[in-house]
Parts: structure tokens; sequence; C-alpha cells
């Protein structure tokens, strides 16, 4: 019974609050315009929180990404003030999302600081720089070139209901993608294997002829990198840069990555859980904006929620456990 | 005389029946000894004496009365004490706050007396005769040998009133040396002349042998025998244990078996204890490590697996220098069971399919990168059945397995890329009788096969019993290389401290 708890009990309360905002929404909330809207709505967590996954299966976690997402925006907007070409201004961007992951790696797994202090040092580095170069303004108007802000706003037609178009947006089909390519590295590459390994026994591990080092070195690049993504979407959507605005997406990821693990059989962080805890959230905040509950109490809603999930999901386990034989 | 008796208790879990009508008399004044393999039900009676588990049938008699069940307050009320193998200490507290751990601080309006709980730390310590451990030192100073009498002598402290009586120690030497593990009898023997008794749970026959006044063996449940030392041996303990004659522990050498080529050559390696190591070791052969705790053993093993330093020297595997950390070793042929299984060897949450393919994963994949899943299947079906591993599937976690069984993973993991030099590190610790024959047999077969094996370990009569030759260590140096045919296990124990006097074949 405890077991059937903590196996599908994340699954039935999410198919709760769909049903609740369902019946409380009866006219907006289950249609596919809203899930498209949704689904774009989190596109930017969910493509922080999939690579949050690739360090997480580790035992480690990446504070920094929030500040990352801002510092890749506003340097991408600050580029763009000069002249650079689009392309251009965004591969500059995505660089230094992997030059900063690949720094949180060698600071984590080569000099040994622990994730929780050296992510953090670094989140407060990233986000200082990112005030340096947007001198603390947001980057906004005709200085962003019209072409990367219609990215956000464009995708390809997939229906059209009566004069208005159903849009698949751009920012989805793009955390969708990010979201299969962490899946397959993490699932079905020996790589992917290699990192759970490190994250059910460290020493085993290594003792193994697994390259301990280098691998955590390496998977901190996919937290920059999606980072990275993340800030450049952000930026898309809104047209405009400024140095905090990637803040909230840190603790959101590691929640969704959390969330997902209460629903995976053996309690691992998985990619496809992940993307079910960020749909969680994003369902969430959606439905209680449409009901106009205040933002504030919106967020205690959402973190009280959090707790219960996982708790129930901890005392499930627990259970499990009592009831085992001795070996 | 106080005396515990259990009585026709049963217990079920599920299907299996892990106690069945077992009836058994504990002592004060006395060790005894309960031995059998795993999974023959002595944890569960040990978490019945503990009152964490109650029997289905029966009961207990604690000098004529019964106490009650499932409860562990009532249990240590009534003077039972226990000792695990797997000590738990507070890190950063002294060894004195350690053993105050389950008694209450002597204290003075709500302010903790140091002095008088240093003092009553140091009266317990003394009672063991343990009076050079130093009450205020940090417990971490401690090795795990020290850590462990402490604990027993923490149960000497008087605050609650009752005086413990019997002690019921589970494997307490399975992470002890040699010498620790001499300290511990010590200790027993201080224990049962000051009238206390000792439930003494442990799969090491010599132990058993030497500490025991009478011995009670356990199968799949069921009470098979009690006799005084006397009246018993190894090989009838053994034959009660399996149910069935096991001829020699050790197989056979294999007669004629010419020595191979050299495959492993160590010249003159420097690794943390270990100092100027060289020796040559040469396909189908069995070298043995022995030598007292922290001589270099198993910094050996790690040394030519790369996990520590080389700090000097040189390793030489068929004709190619071997450098660098552990994924060279194994993907050169190097395979290594470690020490410590649970900490050093298995991903205990994960499946065994996974445990044994991980340092094959590389060779195992398509184009490259990509995971195989069923090829992964098919090498954990086909090492698991090489190894005589028993689980419901390859699918199965490891923290399931027996120990004996979660050994079996490792050497799965080791043979299953084909090693040409096996290096083990204590390979039947806390390993039973049963999978310790198979084991044996295993290493074997392998060396039959060509496989050049290493073989560090602190079991004397495994040394002999399993090794061509023997090497021995003494404060990191290699000191002699001795056959292995005909020696003794008290002739070895002597080299361990100084050098024989002439009868050792030295080797280079």
């Amino acid at each position: 019974m405890s077991d059937w708890i903590r196996r599908f009990g994340g699954l039935i309360g999410m198919l709760a609050v769909i049903g609740f905002f369902a019946i409380s929404l009866p006219d907006t909330f289950l249609t596919a315009r809203n899930w498209l809207n949704i689904s774009q709505q989190i596109s930017m967590l969910t493509v922080v929180a999939a690579t949050m996954t690739v360090v997480m299966v580790m035992g480690d976690f990446d504070l920094s990404v929030g500040s990352m997402a801002s510092l890749s925006g506003v340097i991408a907007a600050t580029l763009f003030v000069q002249d650079w070409s689009i392309p251009a201004a965004l591969a500059a961007a995505l660089a230094v999302g992997l030059v900063g992951g690949l720094f949180n790696g060698l600071v984590v797994s080569v000099i040994g600081i622990l994730p929780f202090v050296a992510t953090l040092a670094t989140l407060t580095v990233f986000s200082g720089l990112a005030f340096v170069v947007s001198d603390g303004r947001t980057i906004f108007g005709r200085d962003i070139p019209a072409a990367f802000g219609d990215f956000a706003r464009g995708g390809p037609e997939i229906a059209r209901l009566g004069e208005r178009a159903l849009v698949l947006p751009n920012l989805t089909l793009v955390a969708v993608g990010v979201v299969l390519a962490v899946w397959v590295v993490l699932e079905q590459t020996s790589y992917g294997r290699r990192l759970y390994a490190i994250g059910g026994n460290r020493e085993a591990a290594r003792l193994a002829g697994v390259p301990v080092m280098t691998l955590r070195l390496s998977a901190f690049a996919f937290t920059g990198v999606g980072a990275a993504i993340a800030g450049l979407m952000y930026a898309s959507r809104v047209a405009s840069a400024n140095p905090t605005q990637g803040d909230g997406l840190m603790l959101a990821a590691i929640a969704a990555v959390f969330l997902g693990m209460t629903l995976t059989r053996d309690g691992q962080p998985r990619v496809l859980a992940t993307l079910a805890g960020v749909v969680v959230l994003g369902v969430l905040d959606n439905g209680l904006t449409q009901m106009r509950v205040d933002s504030y109490v919106r967020e205690v809603l959402v973190g009280a929620i959090i707790l219960v999930a996982v708790g129930v999901s901890a005392l499930g386990r627990r259970g499990v456990f009592r009831r085992s034989p001795s070996r | 005389m106080r005396s515990l008796e259990i009585d026709r208790v049963s217990r079920r879990f599920g299907a299996v029946q892990a106690l069945n009508a077992v009836s058994l008399t504990l002592r004060a004044g006395a060790v005894h000894a309960l031995m059998g393999e795993n999974g023959a039900g002595k944890s569960t009676l040990i978490r019945i004496l503990a009152g964490l588990d109650r029997p289905d049938e029966g009961r207990l008699q604690l000098d004529g009365a019964e106490p009650a069940a499932g409860a562990p307050a009532a249990m240590r009320a009534a003077g039972l004490r226990f000792i695990h193998q797997e000590l738990h200490v507070a890190h950063g507290l002294s060894v004195a706050e350690n053993m105050h751990l389950d008694h209450p601080y002597p204290q003075r309006a709500g302010f903790v007396k140091w002095r008088a709980l240093n003092r009553a730390a140091a009266e317990a310590l003394a009672r063991l005769g343990l009076s050079q451990i130093d009450p205020r030192a940090p417990i971490s100073s401690l090795g795990p040998g020290d850590q462990m009498l402490t604990r027993i002598a923490a149960t000497l402290i008087r605050a609650d009133g009752a005086a413990p009586w019997l002690y019921v120690m589970d494997e307490p030497t399975a992470a002890l040396t040699s010498e620790e593990s001499e300290q511990l009898f010590t200790v027993i023997g201080e224990l049962t002349r000051q009238g206390a008794g000792v439930l003494y749970v442990s799969h090491r026959m010599p132990e058993v042998l030497r500490l025991a006044d009478r011995v009670s063996v356990l199968r799949d449940g069921r009470h098979v025998s009690t006799r005084p030392l006397a009246e018993t041996d190894e090989a009838r303990i053994i034959e009660e244990m399996t149910g069935e004659r096991m001829g020699d522990l050790f197989p056979p050498r294999h007669a004629g078996q010419a020595p191979g080529e050299v495959v492993l050559r160590v010249e003159g390696l420097d690794a943390g204890p270990l100092r100027s190591a060289s020796f040559e070791l040469r396909a189908g052969e069995v070298l043995g490590l022995a030598g007292v705790a922290g001589s270099g053993r198993g910094a050996l093993l790690r040394a030519v697996l790369g996990a520590d330093t080389r700090e000097a020297g040189q390793v030489t595997l068929v004709g190619d220098a071997l450098t660098g950390e552990p994924p060279r070793a194994w993907s050169n042929g190097v395979a290594y069971v470690p020490r410590e299984r649970r900490s050093e060897g298995l991903m205990l949450r994960r499946a065994i399919s996974e445990n044994i393919a991980l340092p094959h994963l590389g060779p195992l994949a398509r184009a490259r990168y990509f995971l195989d899943h069923r090829r992964q299947r098919r090498l954990a079906t086909e090492m698991g059945a090489r190894v005589r591993l028993k689980a419901e599937s390859p699918a199965q976690a490891c923290e399931a397995l027996s120990g004996g069984n979660q050994q079996k993973v490792l050497f799965a993991r080791a043979l299953a890329g084909k090693p040409k030099v096996l290096l083990l590190d204590e390979p039947t610790r806390g390993v039973d009788i049963g999978a310790r024959h198979e084991l044996y047999r295993l290493i074997r077969s392998l060396s039959a096969d060509g496989v050049a094996v290493i073989m560090a370990s602190s079991d004397l009569p495994e040394l002999i019993g399993l090794s061509d030759r023997i090497a021995i260590l003494r404060d990191g140096r290699l000191a002699e290389i001795v056959a292995a045919e005909g020696m003794t296990e008290a002739a070895l124990l002597a080299r361990f401290y100084h050098a024989a006097e002439a009868d050792g074949e030295r080797a280079a």
C-alpha cells in the first residue's frame, strides 16, 4: 500500500490538480491554446531543469544556473548593441555558458569544493558579471534585432481555429529538443550510465575504472549551456535583457528535479520525471494565475505542494523499509 | 546463575520460515557461539533478542520470567547488550562522549560535569584493561577495533542500574584487523571472567574454536545442534551448517601445471606506506599478500590498479608500462575486487547487471557511445552463472543480496573483462562458508585458465590453502616471498614480525 502511494501518489496528485482547475476554469483551462501557452511558459524552466538533472544524477547540483541565464541574456543583448549578427551573438552567449559550466566542474571535481559552496560562489560571480556587462540596465527596444524577438513569438502552425492560428511555439520546440538530447545522453549512452554510477557510489565507480574526475567536470558543462540557452530563450521572449531576469530559475529547477524523483521507482533523478515535475509547477502557476490568486499566496501554495509531494514520497519509502525483513 | 532461555521460537516472513521452533539456553559466564550460513536465521534471532522483532510462536524466559517481547527497552533493562559489526560513532565527539551516548551525561544545574564524564569513561575502560585509550581523545582518532572496545566498555557505565550480564556480538571482528581482534578476545575473556555471558555470532571458524565454550548451529531456520566445544570440531560444524560433507575447503592445486610467462612485473614501487616493492607474477599463479594491518597489503593492490598514486617505481603489464588511473588498468586487463564491498565496491541501490557492466561499458557500447542493453543483460546473466550468483534476476538491486552474493557480483564484474591479472583484497571477508568455498573454487579455475591472481588477505588458512607463493610485507616493505606449500599458520604469522631463520625461498 505504501509502495503504491509512493509510486503513483504523485501522478494521482497531478491529475487531481488538473481536474480541479478543469472544473474551476471550465472555459479556459482544458483548451489546446492554454496548454500550448503553458508549454511555452515552462520551456525555459524545462531546459534548465533537464540539464540540472544531469548533475543531480551524480549527487551534485548547480546553484549558479539562474545567474548564468541572466548573464547569457545580457551578453547576447550587449553584443547586439555592438552590431554583432544574431548567430555570432548567440554563439558567444552559449560559449560563455559552456565556459562557466566547465569552470563550475573544475572547481567541484578537480579542486574538490562542495557543489553547494562552489556554485553558490559562482552564482555570485556570474550575477556580478551580468551587472558589469549590462551596466545594471535593461537592454531593450531598437537595440534588440526584430528577428531575435520574433523567434519566441513564432512557431509552426498546427491548426486553425476560426481566424486565429494555433501555433506550436518555437520555444517549446527548443525545450523538447533539449529534453530529448538529455534523455539520449543519460539513458542511452555509456557516458550517462557512468554518471548514474558516480551517483550510486563514487568511490566504487572510481575503483571500477570510471574516470570520475573528468566525468564530473564535463557534466557541469550541461548545466552551464542549458542555463545559457534558457537565458537566450527568455531574452527572446521579452525582447530585452536585464541582469536579474533568470534568477527565479534555479530554485524552481531543483524543485522540479526533486518532484520528478518522487515519481521514479528507485527515487533516482530521471529526465522524463523531471519534465513531469516541471509540468506540475507550470500547471499550478498557470491555473492559480487564471484563478487570480495573489502571486504571493501562489508562492506559499506552490512551496507547500512541493513539501507535501516530497514528504509523502519520503514517508512511503520509510514505510517500505520498515516492513522488509532484516538481512 | 542468570540465564536466558529461548523456547521454541518461530518467526516467518512471507513465504520464508526464518526461525522454526528454535530453542537455546544462554548462561552467564560462558561464551556461546552461534553459527550458520547467511539466511540460517541468526539475524532474526538476534533481532528478537534485541526486542526489535517479535516471535510468531514461542517465548523468551529470563531467569524463569518472561520479558515483554518486541520491546527494546525491556531487553536492555534485563541486562542484554548488543555489539554489532557496523560501528556507529558520532564523529567529532570525544571517546567519553561517545561512551555516554545512551547514558545521561553527569550534570549539575544543567551544565555538563566534564571531569565526571571523563572519569566515568576512564573507569569503565580500566575495568576491561583498556587504560591506554584516552577518554578525552576524539573518537575518530581511534581505529575501528578501539572504537568497538569503547562501545563494549560503554556498557559498563552504570547509569540506569541494570548491570549487563549478556552480550550479543554479531560478527564483531568483521571490520577488525587481526591485532584488533586479539584485543577484542582479551576483552571477551575479561567480561566472562567478571561473570558476563556472550552470544558470539561469527563466520570465522578459528575464532569460534578458540573462544566458545559451546557451539550452536542453525540451518534454514532450524536448530541443528548445541554441543560443548570439546565434543565438536571444524569439520563437524561445517557439515552441520551446510548439511553436506564439504571435503576440503580449499580445492587442490592443479598438479603439473607449468608456470606461465611473466604477466606483471613490479619494480621499486613506492605508494603510501609501500616502499620499493618488487616482484614478478606469472600467468596462472596465485600470489598471496600477507602481513599485519598497515603493512601495505591493500596499498600494493591499489597502487598496481592506479587508485593510489605511484610515487616511484614501475609496473609492467605483459611488456608494456602501466601508468595512470584505474580506467587505464581495467582497459588493459587488470581487474580489482576491493576490500570494502559496500563502500568501495557496489552501487547498492542499482541493479546487479549495472554493477557487473560498469567497468565494461566502453567495450559493451554500440557505435562506441550508445548502450546495448541486451548485451549488458546477457553479460550479467553469463557472469552470474559463472560465479554461481543466487539472485532473482539481473535487474535486482544489490542491497537485497546476502554478503556472499554481493561479493560474487564483484567477482562477476572483475571476470567480465577477461582479465589477465586479478587483484583481490580480502576476497572472502564476511562471506559464509558455502559461498566462500565457491569463491575458492572459482579462483582455482581462473588460475588454471592462466589468470594471474594477487590476493591480499588476513585469513591465514586462506593464504596458505590458495596461494602458490606468499609475499610477506613488513612496514611497507616486501620482506620476502615464500612458497605456500608446506607452510603452517604459526610459521607464517611469525614471519609477519621478523625474518625467518633460513628456510624461506627468497625471491627478487
